[in-house]
C-alpha cells in the first residue's frame, strides 16, 4: 500500500511540475540574438545610436554574465550592441524582443529609440535581475532592407552582471494570427481610478501612452501597484466579419473591469473559472476572452475600449496577448489551443482537490 | 589580509641590510637626508636581536632601491611584513601606508602584515627610490620582525588620473551632514586609504564611519566622463562628491539602524560613474564616504582608489580581460 501511494504521489508531483513548466504562450522565434554581441563597459548616450562605430569594441557571448567572460569583479555600467537583418517583417502580429534576464537594470534601444526598460539606474537604483525581459518592438522601427541595431545599456550593482541567461531573440506571438482585428500597440494610460474614465466621450488626450501588451513596470511605472486605466479608440475595418464577436485581452495582472463604448463588458470573475481551480493568484494567469453583446460595437464609427486594472503587487498591467477582436470560430480555436494551460493548476493541492472533488467540465463559460 | 595579495608576484626581495636609527625626526622621511653614517641592520628581525636589546620607542629604517620601468603598467606593492607595533611607510617622501596608531592614541598592529600599494606617480622608474619606514615599539620585541619583505607586482595598473590613495579624514559614527562639501572635518582623525580601520587605531570597531577627502581636480580633458574607483570596502558604502550622491554598494538599514543584511558586498570592486558636471575643474572637490561595517574588518581596505577617465577605465578592463585569457 505504502509503495502504491508513494508512486501515485510522485506521479502527481511530476504532473504538476510538467504543468507549470509548459510555455503558455505560442511564441515563435523569428530572429535569434544569442551569440556574440559587441560590448563595452562605461556609459555614453551616443552608444544608443545605430550609426555609432562599435568596431573597436570587445565581444561577449549572450547570454552569459560578464564575470565569466573576462570582466570578473566589474560592477557598474556597460553597453551591449548587436546588429541584425530581417528579410521580412511579419504584419498583423506583435513582435517581441526577448533578452532573457538582465542583472541588474537595463534600457533597450532599437535603431536609437527606447523600446523598454527594467529596474532603475542610480541614484534611485533598483534591481530587476530576476525579471524576464520582454519588450514590444514597434514594427515601424524595424528596417526591412538593411541593418537593425539593438543597444542595451546595463547597470550592475555587484555580483553577476549583464545579459545573464534566458531566451534572446525577436519573437512573434502566433496567437495573433487568430485575431480578426489586432488592437495591440499604443494605448492611453493613467494611474489611479475615476468613474468617469470608462465613458466613451471622456477626453483622454493628456494621458500618457503605453504599449499593450507589456507589464507597466518596464515602461516607466516601476513602483506602481493599485489602480490604473487603459483606453483605446479604434474603428472596425470595412466589411468586418459579421456574426458573434469576442474581445480578447490576453492576460492581465491582476484584476480587470472592461468597458466598451461606456458599457460594462466583463471582468475576470465573470469568466466562471471553477472556484477550485482558482487558488491564489489565478487572476493574473487567466486568459480574458469576453463575448461582445450584439449591437454594442459601432460598425461604422469610433469605438472606445476602457479597461480598469487593479494590481495587488509585483508586476502589473495588460501584459500578454493576444489583444483584439476574434470571430466566434477563431475564439473557439484559441480556447481549445490553450485548453490545458487555461486550466493549469496553481498548486499541487488544487490539482488533488480537483481530481477527487471537482467536476470534469472545466471549460464552461 | 587583503584579496589583492592573492596574485602578487615577487619582483625583488628587500630582505637583508637596511640603514637604521633610533629616534624620531621627520627629516628622515626625505630622500635628501644623508643617512651615510647610520648603522646597518638586518631585516626582517626584531631589533632586540640586532644590538638594540631593551630599546622601546621610535626608530627609522631606510633603504634605496631601483625600480625598472618594465613594471610601469603593473600595480606595484611593497610588502614590509610584520612590524612591531606601529609604522608609517614612505616612498621618496610620499606616504604609501600606515598600520597601527602612534601615541598619543597608541594602538598596536604587530600581528598585521603590511602590504602597501605604491602609486606609480611616486616612483622614479629606472632610478633610485628611497623607502623610509617610521616605527614605534611600545614594549617587548620591536621593528620589522618577520615576513616576506619585498617589492611585488599585482594586476595591470589602473593608470589613475588622480590618485586618492593617501591620508583621509575619518570619524566613526553617522550623520547625514557629513556628506556636505562645507562640513567642517578639521577635528577628525587621519586615516590612510586603503587600509582597514582595525589596523589604524580602531580595533574591534563595527558600525558606521565616514571618510572625507578634498582634492583639486586638475584636468585638461574636455568634459570627459570620470569614474571614481573606491576599490573594496568592508561592508557597504555610499559615496558623495560635493554633497551629491554618486554611488552605493549594498543596502543600508532604514532609519540609521546598524543591522544590515550584508553578504558579498565587502569583496565587490567599486567603480562609480560620476554624473556629468559634478566635478569642479581645477578647483577643490570633496569626497565623502559613508561606510557601515557589520562585523569583522571594516573600511576602505583595498585600492585602487582615485579618479580615472572613462576611456582609460575601458582600456584598463580590456587589459585585465586580456591577461585573464593569457
Amino acid at each position: 500500500m505504502k509503495t502504491k501511494h508513494y508512486k501515485l504521489l510522485t506521479f502527481f508531483v511530476l504532473l504538476f511540475i510538467l504543468g507549470i513548466s509548459a510555455n503558455a504562450e505560442d511564441l515563435r522565434k523569428i530572429v535569434s540574438l544569442s551569440g556574440y554581441w559587441k560590448f563595452s563597459i562605461g556609459d555614453d548616450t551616443k552608444w544608443a545610436s545605430p550609426s555609432f562605430d562599435d568596431s573597436g569594441w570587445d565581444q561577449l557571448t549572450v547570454p552569459g554574465a560578464w564575470e565569466q567572460q573576462g570582466y570578473n569583479d566589474y560592477n557598474g555600467y556597460a553597453w551591449y550592441r548587436k546588429s541584425f537583418r530581417m528579410k521580412e517583417i511579419p504584419s498583423n502580429t506583435n513582435l517581441y524582443l526577448l533578452l532573457g534576464r538582465i542583472d541588474d537594470a537595463d534600457e533597450v534601444y532599437l535603431n536609437g529609440k527606447l523600446v523598454g526598460k527594467s529596474g532603475k539606474f542610480p541614484p534611485e537604483f533598483k534591481t530587476a535581475y530576476d525579471k524576464d525581459r520582454r519588450y514590444i518592438v514597434p514594427a515601424d522601427l524595424l528596417k526591412e532592407d538593411g541593418e537593425n541595431v539593438i543597444s542595451v545599456k546595463v547597470y550592475d550593482a555587484y555580483l553577476s552582471g549583464g545579459i545573464t541567461d534566458g531566451p534572446t531573440g525577436i519573437y512573434i506571438d502566433a496567437d495573433n494570427e487568430l485575431l480578426d482585428l489586432n488592437l495591440s500597440g499604443k494605448w492611453k494610460f493613467h494611474t489611479g481610478t475615476d468613474k468617469t474614465w470608462k465613458s466613451a466621450d471622456f477626453n483622454d488626450n493628456n494621458w500618457s501612452e503605453i504599449n499593450v501588451p507589456s507589464v507597466w513596470e518596464n515602461q516607466g511605472y516601476e513602483d506602481l501597484d493599485g489602480y490604473a486605466w487603459y483606453r483605446l479608440e479604434f474603428k472596425l475595418p470595412q466589411s468586418f466579419t459579421t456574426g458573434e464577436l469576442y474581445l480578447s485581452l490576453g492576460k492581465i495582472d491582476d484584476i480587470d473591469d472592461v468597458y466598451l463604448n461606456g458599457q460594462y463588458v466583463g471582468n475576470v470573475y465573470d469568466l466562471k473559472k471553477p472556484a477550485f481551480s482558482r487558488g491564489s493568484g489565478w487572476e493574473y494567469n487567466t486568459r480574458r476572452i469576453y463575448k461582445i453583446k450584439e449591437g454594442l460595437l459601432n460598425r461604422n464609427g469610433v469605438n472606445t475600449l476602457a479597461v480598469r486594472v487593479y494590481d495587488q503587487q509585483g508586476l502589473g498591467g495588460i501584459y500578454e496577448g493576444p489583444i483584439g477582436i476574434m470571430s466566434a470560430e477563431n475564439s473557439r480555436i484559441y480556447r481549445s489551443k490553450h485548453h490545458n494551460d487555461q486550466n493549469r493548476y496553481t498548486s499541487f493541492w488544487e490539482y488533488m482537490y480537483d481530481k477527487f472533488f471537482g467536476n470534469d467540465d472545466l471549460n464552461n463559460e | 589580509m587583503c584579496a589583492s595579495e592573492d596574485n602578487l608576484v615577487l619582483l625583488k626581495s628587500l630582505e637583508g641590510k637596511w640603514l637604521f636609527s633610533i629616534g624620531l625626526n621627520e627629516e628622515w622621511i626625505s630622500p635628501k637626508f644623508n643617512d651615510s653614517n647610520w648603522e646597518s641592520i638586518k631585516v626582517p628581525s626584531p631589533w632586540e636581536d640586532e644590538g638594540f636589546n631593551g630599546y622601546n620607542g621610535y626608530a627609522f629604517y631606510r633603504k634605496t632601491i631601483n625600480i625598472s620601468s618594465n613594471y610601469k603598467d603593473r600595480m606595484l606593492y611593497l610588502n614590509m611584513g610584520y612590524i612591531d607595533d606601529v609604522d608609517e611607510v614612505y616612498l621618496n617622501g610620499n606616504k604609501i601606508g600606515s598600520t597601527g596608531s602612534f601615541p598619543p592614541n597608541y594602538s598596536t598592529a604587530y600581528n598585521a602584515e603590511r602590504i602597501y600599494y605604491i602609486p606609480a606617480e611616486y616612483i622614479n622608474f629606472d632610478g633610485s627610490n628611497l623607502i623610509a619606514v617610521k616605527v614605534y615599539d611600545s614594549e617587548g620585541e620591536g621593528g620589522i620582525t618577520s615576513g616576506d619583505i619585498g617589492l611585488y607586482s599585482g594586476k595591470t595598473s589602473a593608470n589613475l588620473d588622480i590618485n586618492l590613495q593617501s591620508t583621509w579624514r575619518f570619524q566613526p559614527g553617522d550623520d547625514p551632514r557629513r556628506k556636505e562639501s562645507d562640513f567642517d572635518d578639521s577635528e577628525w582623525s587621519e586615516i590612510f586609504v586603503p587600509g582597514k580601520w582595525e589596523d589604524q587605531g580602531y580595533r574591534d570597531y563595527d558600525g558606521y564611519a565616514w571618510y572625507r577627502k578634498s582634492f583639486v581636480f586638475k584636468t585638461t580633458a574636455d568634459n570627459e566622463k570620470m569614474v571614481l574607483l573606491m576599490g573594496k570596502i568592508d561592508d557597504i558604502d555610499q559615496v558623495f562628491i560635493n554633497g551629491t550622491f554618486v554611488g552605493s554598494t549594498g543596502e543600508f538599514p532604514k532609519n540609521g539602524g546598524s543591522q544590515a543584511n550584508t553578504g558579498q558586498e565587502w569583496e565587490s570592486f567599486r567603480g562609480y560613474y560620476i554624473p556629468d558636471g559634478l566635478l569642479k575643474k581645477n578647483q577643490k572637490n570633496v569626497i565623502a564616504v559613508r561606510v557601515l561595517d557589520t562585523g569583522g574588518d571594516g573600511g576602505i581596505y583595498e585600492g585602487p582608489v582615485g579618479l580615472i577617465t572613462q576611456t582609460k577605465y575601458i582600456e584598463y578592463w580590456r587589459k585585465i580581460k586580456k591577461e585573464g585569457n593569457e
